[in-house]
């Protein structure tokens, strides 16, 4: 059972819905192949075997993930980010782990969704525990419960930030907060 | 030794003071939310350090797609982990620990 907030759903002619899948379940065929080339090292005799796996992993992700848009530029600008700021936040947790005094202070920070429900919101909740100081402990309708290692560091800043890599990465428009409302 | 050996064993070296640094923060940080913040990330980077150390050596493409493959596998089940302990950690109602 799929709930979308009126608020988020996106106007979609017949014709774009079909264009939409196809070039997804293209993708995602693209994919599916290169990791089998890569996980039987391009031996050619597999693809009697790999071509039905490539195809049927193609239907099933297309039924079990309905399709959704994915911008490259985004993809572009989001990979050296996301490389950076971890490495980053990988950095800053080791330096605090190894520090006598354990400089940390931890607290519950509370971030309002823009993004559309759905595989957005995980993506940005899987990103968030990867990203400095940040860890998704929970979430809800209205709500991404972030727990912060260091309260006093710039977080509060940075989660708009990703946010938008986010939904650039997905070809969304962020939703303000005057739209969101109560 | 060639100039990429070198690259190598020094991204080798740096990941595994990573994932040092990883579990000394599991020892060391006081509640279970903090012990989450430093497995994953520190061990996100360690095992990324890894993977590019090994990539080097990699006789083939497909090796290095296989080693990029197993390190977005693993972050992916790291931060979907993290979440769900932390999640059910709030559920049980664990305190945070404050300064």
């Amino acid at each position: 059972m799929r709930t979308v907030d009126r608020r988020w759903r996106l106007q979609f002619t017949p014709s774009d819905s079909v264009i939409i899948h196809l070039r997804s379940g293209l993708l995602r065929a693209v994919l599916f192949a290169l990791m089998w080339w890569v996980l039987t090292d391009g031996a050619v005799d597999s693809w009697q075997v790999g071509a039905p796996v490539v195809l049927s992993a193609t239907l099933a992700s297309v039924v079990l993930l309905p399709p959704s848009s994915c911008s490259l530029t985004g993809v572009v600008r989001f990979v050296p980010f996301f490389l950076w700021r971890s490495l980053c936040g990988g950095v800053d947790v080791a330096r605090r782990a190894l520090h006598p005094r354990l400089p940390i202070s931890p607290g519950l920070f509370h971030h309002r969704w823009r993004l559309p429900p759905g595989l957005p919101r995980v993506f940005m909740a899987n990103t968030v525990s990867l990203l400095p100081g940040t860890l998704s402990a929970g979430v809800d309708k209205e709500y991404l419960h972030i727990h912060v290692l260091d309260q006093t560091g710039n977080f509060a800043s940075e989660l708009p930030l990703i946010e938008a890599r986010v939904a650039e990465l997905f070809g969304l428009n962020l939703v303000t907060d005057e739209l969101g409302g109560g | 030794m060639i100039p990429s050996d070198y690259l190598s064993a020094a991204l080798l070296i740096a990941g595994a003071v990573f994932f040092l640094a990883g579990t000394v923060g599991l020892l060391r940080f006081p509640d279970v939310y903090t012990r989450l913040h430093a497995l994953t990330k520190a061990d996100n980077v360690g095992l990324g350090l890894l993977v590019a150390g090994l990539a080097l050596q990699a006789e083939s493409w497909a090796v290095v797609g296989k080693l990029l493959l197993i390190w977005l596998l693993v972050l992916l089940a790291g931060a979907s982990v993290a979440h769900l302990v932390a999640v059910a950690a709030r559920h049980r109602g664990i305190k945070l620990w404050k300064r």
